[in-house]
């Protein structure tokens, strides 16, 4: 049970990663020159959605224990 | 004394039985080949600091980190991020360098919990500190207590304190796991990928280590990790030494070279 549960939980995290890169993408289409301001806040949003993949195998077999 | 190394095992199994990275004196030993690249890295730079341009690489290559660094802070804290710049750096420092140790060894400091739980109640005790000596202890408290809220809303303000304290408490346990997850999870990877490989056709020496394809990716999450660490710590330093009654509209530059 806990193996899908966290498969369940990776997948919601594969989403959303792929929603941050997809808006980051987009909008460094529209506009070239703010690249590397669109590039930072984008790692900055990958961190807090990996965390939740983190806290997902990590933490939570640990607690439901 | 012995020198401990990670066990082998599937991710769950491992996780379930609580097996740990190095050893107490292990993880002594790597903090050392650590603190020496370091150190040695800037002694080499160290050299030529009496010039006015750097021509040798070691400098360029330090003071590109600095400027890095101090853009970083002042861009974020505001323009008196520059006395933050000699904590920030020293974080950047070690968790770089304990990152990219991680590349190449089995264990690392930064791929061990109780290291990144230091780190992270460092960092985090670190922007308590400065809080206090901007706002003053009572001043401080006052930050976790939200916005004013008039009226019946009044009720609320205990239920804002105890949330927001959690959450502060809550940003040791982001932080130090968020590190340690990443290069852990790295070297577990690899570990489980180099099984894809072991003794393929039944054969007992034909071992591929296919998890050395995993090099690159690795490589960005030790570049971004190391930044992600040092970014939170900024904004956390900002949110709290945020000058509220000092604010004017007159913003800093970040720093540019000239």
């Amino acid at each position: 049970m806990n193996h899908i549960g966290i498969g369940i939980a990776i997948l919601g995290v594969g989403i959303g990663l792929g929603l941050i890169g997809n808006g980051a993408l987009q909008g460094m289409a529209r506009q070239p020159e703010a690249m590397a301001k669109l590039q930072v806040n984008m790692l900055i949003a990958l961190a807090f959605a990996e965390l939740m993949g983190l806290l997902a195998i990590f933490v939570l077999p640990i607690m439901v224990k | 004394m012995e020198f401990g190394f990670p066990q082998f095992g599937s991710l769950l199994a491992a996780t379930e039985e609580g097996a740990h990275g190095a050893s107490f004196w292990g993880l002594f030993i790597y903090f050392g080949l650590v603190l020496a690249i370091v150190v040695g890295a800037l002694a080499l730079a160290k050299q030529s600091f009496g010039e006015r341009v750097f021509k040798k690489r070691p400098a360029q290559l330090v003071e590109q980190v600095y400027l890095f660094i101090e853009n970083l802070c002042i861009s974020t804290i505001g323009p008196h991020g520059r006395k933050y710049v000699p904590m920030i750096m020293t974080f950047w420092l070690i968790i770089f360098v304990g990152n990219f140790v991680a590349l190449f060894m089995a264990t690392s400091p930064t791929a061990d919990l109780s290291f990144n739980l230091a780190m992270a109640l460092i960092s985090i005790g670190y922007v308590q500190w400065e809080g206090i000596k901007a706002h003053g202890p009572l001043g401080h408290l006052k930050h976790f207590a939200g916005p004013k809220l008039g009226g019946a809303l009044i009720l609320i303000t205990p239920l804002l304190f105890l949330i927001e304290l959690i959450s502060e408490l809550m940003k040791n346990v982001s932080l130090s796991l968020r590190l340690f997850g990443n290069i852990d999870g790295g070297h577990r990877a690899v570990e489980a990928m180099n099984g894809l490989g072991m003794h393929l056709f039944g054969l007992d020496w034909l071992n591929i280590p296919v998890g050395a394809f995993l090099m690159p990716i690795k490589l960005l999450t030790v570049v971004v990790q190391a930044l992600i660490f040092c970014l939170l710590t900024c904004v956390y330093l900002g949110m709290v030494t945020g000058g509220d009654h000092e604010e004017d509209h007159s913003h800093g530059d970040p720093a540019h070279a000239h």
